[in-house]
């Protein structure tokens, strides 16, 4: 149905689509021209979508072997200029670890969208889950940073995916757009706007004879990337590299390699971490919450506040970094009490733990594949409190 | 030679001719890798640095993309011009792909092991040569995985010794040239460090081709292959168990001894190809429609119908 309307696409209107077209077309208006992908359950309509709309503007959809090579896939466009992204679903996810690492040590812009289902192994392939909190963080192997949007509505889906894009070409990074397997298949209204700055990635800051892959010249960490084709001799590797590309095995060159990989992200804090807060101001207890299921917290709360409970919730857009930030923000706000709920059996939560000098920190943290209800969070608050 | 016979001959070295054009020759004017005595790879570097400049070719146009093995230390002596991207064990062809249809310009040249292309990497080999997708891809065959310590390889001949296989390879081994004539790469040909010239015949011949070109080379490692085993490979032959392999030399004579013309292969039987490998070029194609121009055909169709 979408695809017929995407075709006269009518910005100023909202059209009635599902989360997994809306994050296709969010990429197309991010401006990506590539898209690698493997069919798996709950995305492959990312990929369907891609296949028909991509052509028309002159992108590439390919269908890989494996998701083994759609991420590398999306590695070798990256570097041959293009944006790329791929979609896929927890078990693609796996398969895409060694690569992800690979994308953060040649910073290779790309966008992995994972819409979450049950697992682990095959799982449950057609239910929505939080399960892959930490499979996001800390798909591959080292000691790396990477960056997570979690959207919560089909508009979100659209608006995060180009954020996703901008802010992959910005930090020159890898960035997940962690979503479920409800999100990418419920419909909603959602307005394809053009209202955003497109981000393309850094240049190349010195003339070709003077160009080194890795050198930096700005505070945020982030070198001018060279792409195949051009001029900029470039020789990238996985190894731990210094400034010229060339493998550095030495204890130092590790750790300055790595502590700048690491540091670009994390001191890009307050630009990438992004939050929704409500009642905040006059709250002692606050539900923190996420993606779908977000979603029912709301309505638990006005319904509490009604009862004359002092509540308020926030919803975090980005999962990664982890706002440290807006745990201290609420401690210097005086809440005593956080209540973490996600379709998990306690993940994200062990991260607010550690900010339990701060307020007291307990969970409503089901393995369950429905979101909650705000009847069953308002149920649980009342027990927590 | 008299000492009047020396000092009439010049005594500075001759220059190489093509050092200046290598990354390390470029730098400290001199050739310096990490391979082992005897390995195959400096021939091979060499040679595609001539070939390179001899034909003036457009780096640019040729990014090098590399998997994991000894052979990705042959960026120290290759061409200095080329742009390299070193990618993950067996993943070369699938980054490769993502280049050529990101920008239908380039021509990728893969560099691959037996055990990147044929091992861990064999879907994506198998994948690009079904796509015939505009590449070439090298598959630099030593027989054994060298840089992790002589482990046994898919291509490991049939009763050769090697790390893990202490007393003999049972297994059959993979045979890349097969497996790209199968999967449908559109030039397949075999050739080893023994015979430069066909390398660079074929080596042109791939650039000038328009698909995926699947160039498989017979390599020596002495270190790991040669040292462990005789060259009969512990087939007695009556009663001769074989000579030694613990030299580049010795290993170059054995790759000839092995290799048989694809000509004189056509009326050997099975028996007498076993352990053989079968040289010469097996399949140009060139009107094999390729990939990245075939999907220009889908876009235009597609903004047509838009």
């Amino acid at each position: 149905m979408s695809l017929k309307l995407s075709k006269n696409n009518p910005h100023n209107k909202a059209i009635l689509t599902t989360g997994n077209y809306a994050c296709a077309e969010g990429a197309i208006a991010a401006g990506c021209l590539l898209f690698a992908g493997y069919p798996i359950t709950p995305s492959s309509e990312i990929a369907a979508y891609m296949s028909r709309r991509l052509p028309e503007i002159n992108g590439t959809f390919i269908q890989m072997e494996d998701e083994l090579a759609s991420i590398a896939c999306c590695i070798g466009a990256s570097y041959a200029g293009k944006k790329a992204m791929t979609a896929t679903s927890g078990p693609g996810l796996s398969l895409m670890a060694e690569n992800i690492g690979l994308g953060v040590m040649l910073e290779a812009p790309l966008v992995i969208v994972t819409i979450m289902r049950g697992g682990p192994s095959t799982g449950q392939p057609t239910n929505a889950s939080q399960s892959d909190v930490y499979q996001v963080r800390y798909a591959s192997h080292g000691d790396y940073q990477i960056i997570v949007l979690a959207p919560s509505t089909v508009q979100e889906m659209y608006d995060l995916t180009i954020r996703a894009f901008n802010l992959a070409e910005k930090y020159r990074t890898p960035v997940i757009v962690a979503s479920d397997g409800f999100l990418g298949q419920m419909m909603e209204p959602v307005y394809y706007h053009s209202n955003f700055e497109k981000v393309e990635r850094k240049k190349p800051q010195v003339p070709p004879e003077k160009y080194k892959p890795f050198e930096v010249f700005d505070d945020d960490l982030v070198p001018g990337m060279a792409v195949a084709g051009t001029d900029y001799h470039f020789y990238v590797t996985g190894l731990t590299h210094d400034i010229e590309g060339t493998p550095e095995m030495t204890p130092e060159g590790g750790e300055t390699l790595i502590k700048r990989l690491c540091d670009k992200i994390t001191r890009a804090r307050p630009d990438i971490n992004d939050w929704e807060e409500k009642y905040i101001d006059d709250s002692d207890t606050v539900v923190l919450a996420y993606g779908i299921n977000a979603r029912g917290v709301p309505e638990a709360i006005e319904q509490a506040r009604q009862q004359g409970h002092k509540m308020g919730y926030v919803r975090l857009k980005s999962l990664w970094p982890f706002p440290d930030e807006l745990m201290e923000k609420l401690g210097r706000q005086g809440i005593s009490k956080l209540i973490v709920s996600e379709m998990n059996y306690g993940m994200l939560i062990r991260e607010t733990q550690r900010f339990q000098h701060l307020f007291e920190v307990s969970g409503i943290t089901i393995p369950t594949t429905i979101p909650f209800s705000p009847k069953f969070i308002y149920k649980k608050m009342m027990e927590e409190i | 030679m008299s000492e009047d016979a020396k000092a009439a001959l010049p005594n500075e070295k001759p220059e190489h001719p093509y050092l200046e054009y290598s990354v390390i020759g470029s730098l400290i004017n001199n050739f310096s890798t990490r391979f082992c005595a005897g390995c195959g790879y400096g021939i091979i570097a060499n040679i595609f640095n001539r070939f390179f400049q001899d034909e003036k070719l457009n780096p640019q146009q040729y990014p090098l993309v590399i998997g994991v093995g000894c052979y990705t230390q042959i960026q120290v002596i290759i061409h200095k011009d080329v742009q390299k991207i070193w990618v993950l064990h067996g993943r070369a062809a699938a980054v490769a792909t993502g280049m050529k249809m990101a920008n239908p310009k380039l021509k990728p040249i893969i560099f691959s092991g037996d055990g990147d292309c044929l091992g861990i990497g064999g879907n994506h080999f198998i994948h690009a040569c079904r796509r015939n997708i505009d590449c070439i891809i090298f598959i630099f065959n030593n027989s054994v995985y060298a840089m992790t310590g002589g482990q046994a390889a898919p291509t490991t001949l049939y009763g050769a010794k090697s790390s893990t296989t202490p007393y003999k390879m049972i297994e059959n081994r993979s045979d890349g040239v097969k497996l790209a004539l199968a999967a449908g790469a559109s030039y397949v040909a075999r050739t080893t460090v023994a015979h430069p010239r066909t390398l660079m015949k074929y080596f042109k011949k791939a650039l000038n081709h328009k698909g995926c070109s699947v160039i498989e080379i017979v390599t020596p490692c002495v270190t790991y292959f040669g040292r462990k085993n005789l060259d009969s490979l512990g087939r007695e032959i009556g009663g001769e168990k074989g000579d030694k392999m613990d030299s580049g030399g010795k290993m170059i004579d054995w790759i000839k001894k092995v290799t048989v013309r694809r000509n004189q292969a056509k009326f050997m039987s099975e028996e007498e190809l076993f352990n053989k490998y079968v040289i010469g070029e097996f399949r140009y194609d060139p009107d094999k429609p390729e990939y990245s121009e075939e999907y220009e055909k889908i876009q235009q169709i597609a903004m047509e119908e838009k």
